[in-house]
């Protein structure tokens, strides 16, 4: 098992900086994931940490010992690629001893690792197959096996489920969790899938641009995102941003949505949030955050407040249905419990559960 | 008309172009296997009969008969297949530079490559002859090698780099945190993978320096060293005016190892080895 911190990494292509000092540590057995869109240097941070790519300034430190300048195979650490990366010219079997065999392990050993890995992911048939005779689920396996049948500190993977098909997906990703609660190897995931990340991680690197938005347990994420950007990247669909102006009215604050109805702020937050009052700020709320059930009593006991919504979609899913509708100017989805899909342009009185609103900076977006 | 037609008439199209341009390249040969049947006396009949009327192996019997003929036969394999190792030999790392490494001027350097490959041996040859004459190395199987050697290589590593490209940094990458060295990444799982692009690119070679003709005439003058294809042309001087039918004998025979070299090592060419690697 293997303790990592990354400090102050920088990383340079030319005149291209890719990485922007990035600071994180990651404890003993903590399964922790990189994420964010495409090009804010997850994968490079990942290479780095493997040592598949140099660091340009900084350091990446594994069990105490500064790795800058160490080799990966010298770093014992395994990776799972995106693309899987099997040897195709060696059979599964092969595949799977390849890394014991580069480390001198007697045939006995080799046959043993091999044998429990097949066993644990169930490819006990597929061992004399080549990875072209293999499906895309069965590579992927064979892929995760190879990293485990060498017993590393440390495991790498790089988006490894981005190649399979959504049931298939969800399938392998359970498998991984399965996989890291039985063994509790120190783990890092990278994945632009917020819900990879949501479900996987201990605890979640937000990255964007080469730069460190924040880092929590997914809970921190989703209940308390350090800025916008964080809080509209995790969570689906997407949070609902609406542009408010902060009103005190004696000892009452509202939210005024621009053209749409004021909203109290509950009485616990008004304190934390009078020193902005009067300024104009951005207002979020989860789409799971309007409700179309309650009772006055449950209303009141939930600072929620009632509010009219103009439908201008409804998607039903089944277990329950998405608005997309209207309040002000402002458009807005949210998450109900499933109704017969109201007209077009219909008004439906939702509750707005006020105690999970979050406030934002307009300008930088940093929450309040 | 009907697609089906349409398609039809396409086919008959395709098949006509494909005879007109095989008689056009198979003409010559089919000439030269032609006179290599003849006596002497029907080399000079006027009437044109692809198939002579009293045909002969005696030609054969004579060119092999030649106590050179053996000899220009292994001078040529040594110096055609000890040439394309050589290429290789040379090529193989510059390509895996040039496909896996990022440097400077990189686009230049392979650019440059390619326009050393422009400049035929031809136009060199007096300086090149007495270059290789003041570094002694005229006459000379070795001097003759390199030179295969430097010829061929530009365009070798062009072919090999291509061929590398195609195979995923990511199994190089997996070999290394697997516990290689770059090296032996290289040899465990990028040579083999290369096989069949090595191959290729080893028989395309040794086909092109079996048939080489330039050099060899420039730089060898000795009998006992000259390859096949220059041994050949020397037939026709050191024969009676009638030695055509010889000489054509001794050109068929001189075809035929390339010929099986090529359609043997073609299947190895045709690997299917690289199926799988990654996603599917």
């Amino acid at each position: 098992m293997a303790h990592v911190q990354v400090n102050q990494l920088f990383k340079k292509y030319g005149e291209l900086q890719v990485v922007h000092g990035v600071d994180f540590e990651i404890g003993d057995g903590e399964f922790t994931v990189l994420v964010g869109p495409s090009g804010c240097g997850k994968s490079t941070i990942l290479r780095m940490i493997a040592g598949l790519e140099s660091v340009t300034s900084g350091d990446i430190v594994i069990n105490e010992r500064v790795v800058n300048d160490i080799p990966p195979r010298d770093r014992d650490i395994a990776m799972v690629f995106q693309d899987y990366a099997l040897y195709p010219h060696m059979s599964v079997r092969q595949n799977l001893g390849f890394g014991l065999k580069m480390r001198n392990a007697s045939k006995v050993e080799i046959d043993e690792a091999v044998r429990r890995t097949a066993d644990t992911l169930q490819i006990g048939a597929l061992l004399h197959r080549k990875p072209g005779q293999l499906s895309g689920g069965q590579r992927q396996r064979v892929a995760i096996g190879r990293a485990i049948a060498r017993e590393p500190q440390l495991f790498l993977f790089d988006e490894p489920l981005s190649n399979l098909d959504a049931k298939l997906r969800v399938e392998m990703r359970t498998q991984i969790k399965r996989l890291h609660m039985s063994f509790q190897v120190t783990s890092i995931y990278v994945t632009h899938d917020q819900t990879e990340a949501m479900t996987l991680a201990d605890r979640i690197v937000v990255l964007r641009d080469g730069r460190i938005e924040q880092v929590g347990t997914p809970d921190d994420l989703y209940s308390r995102p350090a800025n916008r950007f964080v809080a509209g990247f995790i969570g689906s669909p997407t949070m609902n941003f609406i542009d408010a102006r902060l009103v005190a009215e004696g000892d009452t604050l509202w939210v005024e949505p621009t053209g749409g109805p004021r909203l109290s702020v509950p009485a616990e937050r008004v304190g934390r949030y009078r020193p902005h009052a009067g300024r104009q700020i951005t207002l979020g709320m989860r789409p799971e955050d309007f409700t179309n059930t309650w009772t006055d009593e449950s209303r009141a006991a939930s600072s929620a407040v009632p509010l009219d919504v103009t439908v201008d979609i409804a998607e039903p899913l089944g277990s329950d249905t998405l608005i997309f509708g209207r309040i002000g100017e402002a458009e807005i989805v949210c998450r109900v419990t499933a109704v017969a899909a109201p007209p077009r342009g219909a008004v439906m009185r939702l509750n707005a559960h006020m105690n999970h609103m979050h406030l934002f900076e307009s300008d930088s977006g940093v929450a309040l | 008309m009907t697609t089906l037609g349409r398609t039809r008439l396409a086919d008959v199209g395709t098949y006509v172009a494909f005879g007109v341009i095989c008689l056009f390249f198979a003409g010559p040969l089919l000439w030269l296997v032609s006179l290599s049947i003849r006596t002497s006396a029907e080399i000079y009949v006027s009437s044109i009969n692809l198939w002579p009327n009293n045909p002969t192996l005696e030609n054969y019997v004579a060119a092999l008969n030649n106590p050179l003929f053996p000899t220009y036969l292994w001078n040529g394999l040594k110096l055609a297949v000890g040439g394309a190792f050589g290429a290789i030999f040379f090529a193989a790392p510059a390509a895996y530079a040039l496909s896996r490494f990022r440097f400077r001027n990189k686009q230049l350097a392979m650019i440059g490559l390619l326009a050393v490959q422009m400049i035929s041996p031809l136009v060199i040859m007096v300086p090149l002859y007495r270059y290789m004459d003041r570094i002694g190395l005229t006459d000379s199987h070795v001097g003759a090698m390199m030179l295969y050697i430097a010829i061929a290589a530009p365009l070798f590593t062009w072919m090999l780099k291509g061929f590398l490209d195609g195979i995923p940094r990511s199994l190089e990458e997996a070999a290394m945190i697997d516990g290689c060295t770059r090296f032996g990444a290289f040899m465990r799982v990028v040579l083999p993978l290369s096989l069949p692009g090595l191959t290729s690119a080893f028989v395309l070679n040794a086909i092109l320096g079996w048939s080489q003709f330039i050099i060899p005439f420039i730089l060898i003058s000795k009998p006992n060293l000259l390859p096949i294809a220059v041994g050949i042309f020397n037939f026709q001087g050191t024969y009676s005016q009638t030695s055509t039918q010889t000489l054509a004998a001794a050109s068929v025979i001189s075809i035929v190892p390339a010929v099986v070299v090529f359609l043997v090592l073609q299947r190895f060419i045709i690997g299917a080895l690289m199926s799988g690697a990654v996603k599917g």
